[in-house]
């Protein structure tokens, strides 16, 4: 937030005379002005006898300042337009998740997948990362556990086109695709930041190409980055885990994205599993898939925990190869 | 404010019109939401609050109450705006249009191609506005009274519902900022205590000017307690202790169940009235259970003895008779 010294050349109302009368009220910034009871200095202003009139000019002036920052409000209908036009659904090529959610995932959403290890959350990113790149868009994936595997990623393009890789001379479809997938090792929290934050710079400058319009973001694993800074009894861990997530919805909205993230699970009450990252991540995803695998199996089932407009406990299951198997 | 001066005046000499009376009545009048929040009447400057664990439906209920103060009068409706401040970015506006195009058949009848217009005024007068931090929100109060007049002469009715979901979405990041705020200078107290006091504030002098009812919801962000197990225990040796007495108390007092409050107390003290949500355990198994989810309402404030069942379905949100 601004302080009101840097607001003095743009707007000559807020002279040296009003920033002492709100220095006067603890007033250094726009955010001290925030935070301060209106009324109570509009008062003030009436009072002081020699200027209360440019004083009065000063708040009303900082009010219009604060009104012109902020969105306009929107009505449903404004909102309903922007959602069939830029909010699509994007197909993962998953059989199971694509039929629950109908359709794929939705641009604007940030949808979690959480299961136990080998349950099938990484498999459902990098085949939905090479799904997405297929229809000419970008995808960013920011690989925490070193997971995110080139190979597999070939493998399920030409599983799925039927693009024949024997042949020398054609790599070039391959080639495209791949290059459409941007990965980003990324070890904790704060290198994830970075990579957003300079995503969020990227795409407002839109300096992707048209065939490269980005619309999918994958974190795999999210809670293995955020599960180290929680903990403890000060508050900075969960700040920085909510902060994250205002991040992401804030990308997915503005810039009509999809975001995938994973989570792993953690032993709950009675020996039942549940999601970690605890209670106030619950609030963050928009719609939550909980995966698991049967042992020996490789039946994926697959069921809603969270969604904005679908009942929890929705299931589906669909068979689920795994590399090994589809490379023979 | 001398027009209200000018109101009473008029008032208390006893010239008013009935006309006049009906409509200065007819917006003070309790509202009669629909079930499941029909059991208390509320009113203008009513402050509602909805307790709950995500998902617990909390959202669904703020579309049922902005769709009944958008319908028109004569399809039971109030005929009025309704706002809401998005502070979860978690909105969204299909799964909205879709329980409006439910109401209005369920109230108009399929046939009827008259549905569009009516469609369409309903979700004008519905507003949106959404906030990533707690300062946003401060300047979206602080300018909302100029906002919702310039509603007002467009619309020609005034805001009559203002929904924010969800009010302690920013709590953890206000408490982690406190402590920066305080290293480097010492002059603010609080962060967070400052903002909820100037929210309450701000909303509070929208009251005075605005007929409208709040309604908020705020997420469960510490898990469920045992009432009876208030002493806080710490160190683990009496772990076992504590696990055994919940244990117990888990059997003896089982639907006790205590949401930590985690509002300043100036918030606290702002709400009128409260309902807690929690996840029902024992659905009936039906053929199609499978898309319909159960959650338990509960009245806090004012305390009611009974818990009233609602499903949550495609159509929108229903009591379960």
């Amino acid at each position: 937030m601004a302080p009101l010294k840097s607001l003095e050349k743009e707007y000559p109302i807020i002279d040296s005379n009003f920033q002492s009368f709100c220095a006067s009220h603890a007033i250094f910034s726009v955010e001290d002005f925030l935070l301060h009871d209106l009324d109570a200095l509009i008062a003030f202003a009436d009072n002081n006898r020699t200027c209360s009139h440019t004083l009065k000019q000063g708040i009303d002036q900082l009010l219009s300042i604060i009104d012109s920052q902020q969105p306009p409000l929107l009505n449903g209908l404004q909102l309903l337009e922007d959602a069939n036009l830029n909010k699509h659904i994007l197909p993962t090529g998953f059989e199971g998740i694509d039929a629950l959610l109908g359709g794929g995932l939705y641009e604007g959403q940030l949808t979690e997948l959480v299961g136990p290890s080998s349950s099938g959350k990484t498999q459902a990113c990098l085949l939905s990362a090479s799904t997405v790149a297929k229809q000419k868009s970008s995808v960013i994936y920011l690989d925490t556990s070193n997971s995110f595997s080139p190979q597999h990623i070939a493998h399920l393009v030409g599983l799925s086109s039927g693009y024949v890789f024997d042949k020398q001379d054609d790599h070039r479809p391959l080639q495209e695709v791949m290059d459409r997938i941007i990965c980003y090792s990324v070890f904790d929290l704060y290198q994830m930041f970075d990579v957003l934050h300079q995503l969020k710079i990227n795409l407002k400058s839109q300096i992707f190409q048209s065939d490269r319009h980005v619309r999918l973001l994958i974190i795999d694993s999210i809670s293995s980055l955020i599960t180290p800074i929680l903990g403890g009894n000060g508050p900075q861990g969960h700040a920085m885990m909510i902060s994250a997530g205002i991040l992401l919805k804030e990308l997915a909205h503005e810039h009509n994205l999809a975001v995938l993230v994973t989570n792993h699970v953690v032993g709950g009450e009675g020996g039942t599993s549940k999601p970690a990252l605890g209670e106030s991540w619950k609030s963050v995803p928009h719609v939550r898939l909980l995966l698991s695998h049967d042992c020996g199996s490789n039946v994926c089932n697959i069921s809603i925990l969270k969604h904005p407009s679908m009942a929890s406990g929705r299931a589906a299951s669909c068979i689920m190869c795994s590399f090994d198997e589809q490379c023979r | 404010m001398t027009k209200r001066e000018e109101e009473v005046g008029s008032w208390i000499r006893g010239d008013e019109t009935a006309a006049e009376m009906l409509s200065r009545v007819s917006t003070l009048r309790p509202f009669s939401l629909p079930p499941p929040l029909h059991r208390v009447p509320l009113r203008v400057g009513n402050v509602l609050e909805i307790v709950g664990p995500s998902p617990s439906a909390k959202t669904h209920l703020l579309i049922q109450a902005a769709i009944t103060c958008i319908l028109p009068k004569h399809y039971g409706g109030f005929d009025h705006l309704s706002l809401f401040i998005d502070l979860d970015s978690r909105f969204d506006i299909t799964r909205f249009s879709q329980i409006l195009i439910n109401r209005i058949r369920t109230l108009q009848g399929e046939a009827d191609h008259d549905n569009n217009t009516l469609f369409n005024s309903c979700m004008s007068r519905f507003l949106y506005v959404r906030c990533s931090n707690s300062l946003q929100f401060l300047q979206t109060l602080k300018t909302l009274d100029q906002r919702l007049k310039k509603e007002k002469e467009v619309h020609g009715v005034g805001v009559h519902l203002l929904m924010i979901d969800s009010i302690g979405a920013f709590h953890w990041v206000d408490r982690g900022s406190m402590f920066l705020s305080l290293r480097e200078n010492n002059r603010k107290k609080l962060f967070l205590q400052s903002v909820s006091e100037a929210v309450v504030q701000d909303i509070k002098k929208l009251l005075q000017v605005h007929p409208i009812l709040v309604i908020a919801t705020k997420s469960v962000i510490y898990g469920y307690r045992y009432s009876t197990a208030t002493t806080e225990v710490k160190g683990s040796f009496m772990k076992d202790n504590w696990e055994d007495r919940c244990a117990r108390n888990a059997t003896r007092s089982h639907h006790h169940f205590q949401h930590r409050e985690y509002m300043p107390s100036v918030w606290q003290s702002f709400v009128t009235h409260r309902i807690v949500l929690r996840l029902s355990d024992d659905h009936p198994v039906t053929s199609n259970s499978h898309c319909s989810s159960f959650y338990l309402l509960e009245w806090l404030l004012p305390r009611l003895s009974f818990k009233e069942k609602i499903i949550v379905n495609d159509a929108g949100v229903f009591v379960d008779s």
